[in-house]
């Protein structure tokens, strides 16, 4: 198949846009904050993505929008954020029948066949802790850039432990930790197990088969990564650029809708 | 009010997370004298605190007070404390003492909130949420430093509101953000605190809606002083809350009335005649009035 085909995800922290060809090649991509203006963050997310896949909106046939803001993306279709996930993952790691979705607001746990076709999911509710925001809070606490905190923690011989799961009580806990002389990295790899215990809790009830993938902001982070296969006793497959998931798999269901017609 | 100088007394002393109280009752179970103040950090020192200041606010020496229950987050750092009673039951017994009709009594802490069912003063039932800030004090302390506002400021204000902004966000620290960009839309100040005040109580009657809200309902904990907190419960719930005079001080009263029933039950079976003469005395007296 000929033409371009444009995914735009905008989510709660980042939004990303992707443009693949025909074969479903990925052309360029783009990754921006999402700020709160979502239609002028959509129209810049898109215009990088363009640029870097050195093309022209004309170029583009068709395009689909995801994530909570994709409504105001200016897209030709607006698809639910599971199903482009499972689009995405499948293109990028067609063995991957689970994934973990860690995102800026929440997290959400899919499983799939081998055609990307959702089987079952759970989404938690808006939840920092859930989601790779908890990660920002103790950042700043600790004074580290978001970057370091994976490489970091994994120095942790003694992770530290913390009585609560609510982001709120956690920076308190935070402080008091570091008062009784916490290092660092045993906070963070601390803070890796209380978030990956919340993603393994929202994932009873669905039948998790391998093999994994782990996706969204918070797969950026090394630590957290190790914390989730250890907490499920799993290996996880870590997309290059794991945020872009979304909005690729929204592109790919751009070219399959223009494919149906 | 006047003291019979030879009377007993009992003590009750809640260690919450954010502040303690003590309370002080006589032999009838009436209250003589109570005190709040902050927690902090040091709980020990706090509670030799509050009992030092409710003895003086009751007028009366520690060798008055015959037996001393403690409850609350803190309970364990009591070290002069007789016994210690898990703040459900102290609660429900202070919210029926004053309130012996109750059925549900929703309690809102700094950084909990509970609710019970409550059946001819006894608890039935209860669910508690500690485990996430949205739905406790702790929400509005972070609106309020959000903010840059007093937390009865912030009550005042929301009363002026007669349409609340919708808070979508149930996680604290979204609600944050949300709050920031509500202003920055534009959106009047009374009706982002009404909003705040609609978002916490939502968190808390989902709470008791699983346990079936019936009246009369009790409001307690240091929020129940809110009067904004207090309109919007009575919006989400869709019927009338009752207030206690002082709302933090419930567990406390409680602990305090248990304390007198626990004394009388132990002088009763035989203990405490030879160290606490005084005690056997004051239930021989009580039993003697009841007959």
């Amino acid at each position: 198949m000929s033409g371009y085909f444009l995914g735009i995800d905008i989510g709660a922290a980042a939004s990303k846009a992707v443009v693949i060809d025909g074969q479903k090649k990925i052309m360029g991509a783009a990754v921006i904050p999402s700020g709160t203006n979502y239609a002028t963050t959509a129209a810049a997310v898109k215009a990088e993505a363009l640029k870097q896949a050195g093309l022209q909106l004309a170029d583009i046939t068709s395009s689909a929008a995801t994530g909570i803001g994709g409504r105001n993306a200016g897209a030709k279709s607006y698809h639910g954020v599971i199903i482009c996930d499972a689009r995405g993952v499948n293109l990028t790691f067609p063995s991957a029948r689970t994934i973990i979705d860690i995102g800026g607001q929440g997290s959400q746990v899919i499983t799939m066949n081998g055609e990307g076709r959702v089987i079952n999911f759970n989404v938690s509710e808006i939840c920092a802790t859930g989601s790779a925001r908890l990660l920002q809070v103790v950042a700043r606490i600790l004074q580290i850039g978001i970057d370091e905190i994976g490489p970091l923690s994994l120095r942790s011989a003694k992770p530290s432990s913390f009585s609560t799961s609510c982001t709120v009580f956690l920076e308190t806990e935070v402080i008091t930790r570091i008062s009784q002389g916490d290092k660092p990295e045993d906070i963070l790899a601390g803070i890796h197990h209380s978030i990956a215990d919340k993603i393994s809790g929202m994932s009873r009830g669905v039948t998790l088969e391998k093999d994994f993938a782990i996706i969204g902001g918070g797969a950026l982070d090394i630590g957290l990564v190790q914390a989730i296969e250890e907490k499920l006793a799993v290996k996880a497959l870590v997309p290059e650029n794991p945020r872009l998931m979304a909005a690729l798999g929204a592109a790919a269901v751009a070219r399959g809708h223009h494919a149906g017609k | 009010m006047e003291y019979e100088a030879s009377k007993l007394f009992f003590a009750g002393i809640d260690i919450g997370s954010t502040m303690s109280k003590a309370v002080v009752v006589d032999d009838q179970g009436t209250m003589r004298g109570y005190v709040v103040g902050q927690t902090g950090a040091e709980h020990r020192r706090r509670a030799n605190r509050v009992m030092e200041d409710v003895l003086i606010k009751s007028s009366i020496t520690l060798d008055e007070v015959a037996y001393i229950i403690s409850t609350g987050y803190g309970r364990v750092n009591v070290p002069f404390a007789d016994r210690q009673v898990t703040e459900l039951t102290c609660h429900a017994k202070g919210v029926a003492s004053i309130f012996p009709e109750v059925r549900t009594a929703i309690d809102i802490g700094g950084q909990d909130a509970k609710v019970l069912k409550i059946k001819n003063g006894r608890l039935t039932d209860f669910l508690t949420n500690d485990k996430c800030a949205a739905g406790t004090g702790r929400f509005l302390e972070v609106a309020a430093e959000t903010l840059g506002l007093g937390l009865n400021e912030m009550g005042q204000i929301s009363l002026q509101s007669d349409t609340p902004v919708k808070i979508n966000s149930l996680c604290t620290i979204f609600a944050q953000q949300e709050i920031i960009s509500r202003l920055s839309e534009g959106q009047p100040l009374p009706d982002i605190l009404a909003g705040v005040y609609i978002a916490v109580t939502t968190r808390v009657v989902k709470l008791a809606r699983q346990l079936k809200v019936e009246p009369p309902v009790v409001f307690t904990g240091g929020v129940a002083k809110n009067a904004g907190m207090v309109k919007a419960m009575e919006i989400v719930l869709g019927m009338p809350v009752l207030i206690p005079e002082e709302p933090l001080i419930t567990g406390a009263l409680g602990a305090a009335i248990l304390a007198r029933d626990e004394a009388f039950k132990l002088v009763q079976a035989g203990h405490y005649k030879m160290e606490k003469k005084q005690l056997s005395e004051a239930y021989i007296e009580f039993t003697e009035k009841d007959r």
